[in-house]
Order: C-alpha cells, then structure tokens, then sequence
C-alpha cells in the first residue's frame, strides 16, 4: 500500500433549522430562505472556517470543501470563497475545491478562479467537477437535459484554457471563445489535480478514464464504490492511462473517542439528523427531468428512500464507509476499506449536521494524533478483508 | 386502440408511430406535453374524417431525439412526415404543448392547413394570467391539475404507478426539459401569429389549472378572426371532461 493521505471535509451546514423543519418535504430547492439568520450564519462561517485551519494546523494533508445550493445542507454555494478564506490561513494542507459544476458556470471564469486559488495558494489547489446533484439544477437556470453535454464542453474549454498557450479558440455547442486567454495561468503544470465527482454514472465515468482523472464516488455503497473505482482503472488502460491509488478518494464518515460506546453516543445522532433533516429531499428535486437517463431512474427509483430521508444506523455503516469507534478501530476499518478499495487517498468528513464544535475539534484531534499516524506507519496488507 | 390502425414510420432517422382512423378529409391531431390522455377521445371524428394522431418524438410510442431542443425542431419533423403520408392540405388539431406547435406551424405553413382548432394551448406569454410552470410540479401532483373531474383520467392512470410507467412520464418530462427549461415561452412565437389566417377554433375549459382560461382573450387579440368555445366545468383537459368540446371540434371542421 503506498502512502496513505487523509483530507478533512466539511459540508458547512446551516445548522439553526426551525423546530418545525419536519413540516417541509425538502431542506433542499425550496425550503424557504427565511430560515437563515445571518448574523448565526457569520458565526457558523467563523467556526467552520477554525476547524479546517485547525486540521491544517494538525496536519491532514488536505481540505475538502464543496459546493450546493438552496440548502441548510451547505453554506458553501460558491465555494472558491471559502476556499480564498482558507488559503491564506493554512500553511501546508491541499486546498480542495470538489467543486462547481463546470456546466452550472462560465467555463473561463471557472478556469480564472481555480488558477487564482492555485496561485495564491501556490500550487496547494486541487479540483474536483461534478456535474451536480440534481437540487443544483432547481436553483440554476441550465438545463438538466442538457447538462452532461455542457459538463463535456465545459471541461474542453477548462483544459484548453489551463494547457494551450493563450489565446486559443473555441467554438462549440455551447460556449463560443474568440480570445481564450484567462490571466493568470494556474501555479502547477500543465494544472492542478483534477478529479471527477459523482455517484457513478457510467458516463462521468468514461470522462474521468478518458481524461485520466480521478474520480471520487460519493453517496455509493461500499460494494459500488468497489465497483466503480475497478471500472475506472478498467476503462482508463483503454485510453492509456494508469490511475494511481491517489486519484480514488474514498469518502468516509468518521468518528474518533475514548470508547466505542462513547464514540456511538457522541456521533450517531447528528448522523441520523445528516440522513433525515440535511439530505431531506423528494424525488421529483433528487432527478429533475433529463438529469438521468431512464434506465438510471427506473434503477434510482427502484432503491429510492435508503439515502435520503430514512435512517439506520446498522443499515448505514454497513452501506457505506462509516468508521466510529476507538482510534484503533477507525484504523483498523479504514485501513482495511483502503486496502479493498485499492486506494490511498482517504477522505474523512469530520462534522456532520448539528455536531458542536467541541465535538468536531476533538474529532479532528483524535483522529489526526492517534488514527493518522497508525494508518501512516501501516504497510501490510489489510488485517481483514471485506468480502469481495 | 381502438378504432385506430397503427403504423411505425422512420422520419428523418426517428422512429415514429403514428395511429390513424376513418376517412375524409384529414384531421392531424399534435398531443400535448404528456400522453396518459389517450386518443380515444377523438375517435367520434373519425365517423366523418380521417384522424391522423402521430406520436411525436420524445413521447409515447415514437423514438428519441435528443438533439430536439427547440419546438421549431418539431416543425420541421412534422413537414418530413406529411411529406412521406403525402398530405398536402388537412385540419390540424393541438391540444396545451400541441395546441403551441399547431399555431407555430399554421403560422410557418398556413397554406397547408385548411383550419386549425386550439385546445387549451400553450405558447402564450400573458403576464397577468401566466401559465403554471408545469416543470417545477412533481410528477404526483400532476394528474389532480390536469382535470376538473378527476374521474376521467383516474382510469386512465395506474393505481401504483410501476417503474415502466414512472420511467415513460420522467422521459416524456425530459423530451419537455429539452425545450422548456431554460426558455419555458418564446416572445417570436406571438410575433409572428398573425400570419395564421385560416379559419380558427379556440377551446377551453373554464376551470384549467395550467393554464388559465383568461388566456382566451389575449389570443383574441392575436386572432382576432378566431371562434373560442368555453366549456364550463371543465379543467385542462376539456376534450376528456366534455365530449361537446370535441363535437365542437368536429362541427367546426365540417
């Protein structure tokens, strides 16, 4: 196993929902915007932007912010900014921004801004593109029928602005350059590391093999998630590229303290409230017309409910990668999903939902002085393997 | 279905079904946004005419084309395909989304219309009595805005809707998000309505959630020579509630 990397991620939610929040089908697209008191959402701004820099300060090898829109799920809308808030703050952590989609904004603008954070962080910027859930398109005047040929043009131009000295042209289905010339250039060359995001559609997929990217599958089940990362390696030898353990980020739920009693005690109501009230959403907002094919829907709608709304904790830490307990069996779990996953690049969310601060600090802390340096120092093979 | 005879037809690469009954002087009839209505309605036309219902693509029984985007896209589909039935002149009948390509197409190719019937169409901007943005409805809540009595298209709608069915509705939504999303109305469109000057039926049921029936009087203004019909008690789908509405029709084409 090569060298394990963890980052720490943080959703930002707006966690003041009014008490009679369960009256509202959704916490997402229309739940109504009246509910945010900006003067508690300064201080949740002021907070959350002290943990990252915290994690910075214990070490994680990187930050993970990103973006969604209408939704007390995150209050990173835009998340470059957040991320221009962090940069100067931090010293050594990666900056991740995974990300906006390319197709919901300005492809040059997109590609100034990264490079912007990437010099001003010089060269600590890493990108993801998703091409959104599908709340974002009910909050953005794109089509979701035509969202995935954007995505496609949209990343051309990305790239072509970031590796093509300038100016260049373009002229596609969507976007038309006569002086692609974006000032600055980004920091690393030919640019920063890029990675596809999203719940596996085999169409993203294909973007990431042929591109070479990586791909952070999230919200899939642990089984799936085995099965995308070994589809992507797959698909991208047909295009030429290898994809290293790093570029598979595996995204994890993770909790750390003295007990596992504790731990359970500590964590999983702020995780019932994460899968109940801050991913609370229907259908009709989850796949907006042409968003998916109708395969993907049908398949979708077939296992509708197990993500968002219900809850159980048995159910949920069994489906996908949640890891709470003592640090030596975060550890032991984490290092074991790595090794069946065959990656190195552990994404750790470290707050969820209403969790308090102090809890999110000693989460932080725990983890990165007594699970990172187990996992760092770990060089077998996995202890335990997951039935594959 | 019924008294209709059903054909499959491959239009400029789209696979598309078209069902007809009777004889006469021909009647096409564009469907609208949805196709869970049936076509059976207008089988009392086919006494006196000859009913020509294509499914367009996108929907129902016919095939994709994604590349669809604009409802000038369905103009142009619609001049290949009587093209290949070889009708030259007939009545063409729309109903909401149909009832919009009807009038778009009478306005581009009016010397191929005889007349033209409107049934609660859509297409028309009218700030004041706006029509309901149908995109942003979840799909359950559909049926209950569609019609007055909701009798006449409960029997048409499953009890529980199975994936079959929930996959046809999301992909006839998609065909719509293709050329609704991002412009769900297209100011061109009245720009160039009074360039229809066939003889015009307008019909509508006075209690239409989708779109109000106040609308009547801004295509009034637009076509002045028009007829409109108010059905009272009926809701969008007046040719369902009222089977005077598609008397109506009938008598006006004759």
């Amino acid at each position: 196993m090569s060298a394990l990397r963890f980052n720490a991620m943080h959703f930002m939610p707006y966690v003041h929902l009014p008490k009679h929040h369960k009256e509202f089908n959704s916490t997402w697209v229309s739940f109504p915007n009246k509910f945010y008191d900006p003067a508690r959402g300064h201080e949740l701004y002021q907070r959350y932007l002290q943990e990252l820099v915290l994690a910075d300060r214990l070490g994680y090898d990187a930050i993970v912010v990103n973006e969604h829109h209408n939704t007390v799920y995150s209050m990173m809308a835009t998340p470059n900014l957040i991320a221009a808030a962090l940069i100067p703050q931090t010293k050594n952590a990666k900056i991740c921004v995974w990300g906006t989609p390319p197709n919901l904004m300005l492809p040059n603008r997109l590609a100034e801004e990264y490079a912007i954070l990437d010099v001003m962080s010089q060269g600590r910027l890493e990108v993801a593109f998703p091409l959104g859930t599908g709340m974002e398109y009910w909050a953005n005047p794109l089509s979701p029928a035509t969202a995935r040929e954007r995505f496609k043009e949209s990343l051309k131009v990305i790239l072509q602005a970031w590796t093509q000295d300038g100016p260049t042209t373009h002229y596609g289905q969507f976007y038309t350059y006569r002086f692609l010339n974006p000032w600055p250039r980004p920091y690393q060359r030919p640019h920063p590391p890029c990675y596809i995001v999203g719940t596996g559609s085999p169409e993203t997929i294909e973007i990431a093999a042929e591109l070479g990217f990586g791909y952070a599958s999230v919200f899939v089940t642990q089984q799936r998630c085995h099965e995308l990362n070994e589809n992507l390696r797959q698909r991208a030898t047909h295009y030429g590229h290898t994809i290293r353990p790093d570029q598979l980020p595996l995204l994890t739920f993770v909790y750390v303290a003295e007990t596992q009693e504790q731990a359970e005690r500590e964590y999983v109501g702020h995780l019932e409230s994460f899968f109940s009230d801050y991913l609370r959403t229907i259908p009709h907002y989850l796949a907006p017309p042409g968003y998916l094919s109708v395969e993907q829907l049908k398949t979708r709608a077939a296992m509708a409910d197990k993500l968002h709304g219900g809850f159980d904790f048995d159910a949920i830490s069994g489906s996908f990668f949640v890891a709470v307990g003592t640090p030596e069996k975060v550890a032991n779990q984490l290092g074991d999903w790595a090794a069946w996953m065959k990656t190195s690049h552990i994404n750790c969310v470290m707050h969820i939902a209403d969790m308090p601060h102090w809890k999110t600090v000693k989460n932080l802390t725990l983890f990165a002085e007594h699970v990172i340096p187990r996992l760092r120092t770990r060089t077998d093979a996995p202890q335990r393997v997951a039935a594959e | 279905m019924g008294k209709f005879a059903r054909e499959t037809l491959t239009v400029d690469g789209v696979k598309t079904v078209v069902h007809t009954a009777g004889s006469g002087e021909p009647i096409v009839f564009f469907h609208g946004a949805g196709t869970v209505d049936g076509f059976d309605f207008a089988e009392p036309w086919a006494d006196k005419f000859k009913v020509i219902v294509p499914y367009h693509p996108g929907f129902g029984e016919s095939g994709d084309d994604p590349s669809f985007t604009d409802l000038h896209d369905y103009v142009m589909h619609y001049l290949e395909l009587f093209d290949m039935l070889g009708l030259e002149r007939f009545h063409l009948v729309g109903l909401s989304l149909g009832g919009y390509l009807a009038a778009k197409f009478a306005s581009e190719h009016g010397h191929r219309i005889k007349k033209l019937a409107l049934i609660a169409p859509a297409g028309m901007i009218d700030p004041k009595h706006p029509m309901m943005d149908v995109i942003a409805v979840p799909g359950e809540e559909l049926p209950g805005l569609l019609v007055s009595n909701f009798d006449v298209l409960k029997k048409r709608l499953p009890e529980k809707p199975d994936l079959d069915f929930i996959g046809e509705r999301y992909r006839e939504a998609a065909t719509v998000a293709r050329l609704l999303w991002e412009h769900p109305a297209d100011p061109k469109f009245m720009r160039y309505l009074h360039r229809i000057k066939v003889p015009t039926l307008i019909v509508w049921g006075d209690e239409d959630k989708l779109i109000p029936v106040q609308q009547t009087e801004t295509w009034r203004k637009f076509l002045p020579q028009a007829d409109i019909k108010v059905f009272k008690g009926a809701g969008h789908l007046v040719h369902l509630e009222k089977p005077e509405a598609v008397d109506a029709v009938a008598k006006f084409l004759s």
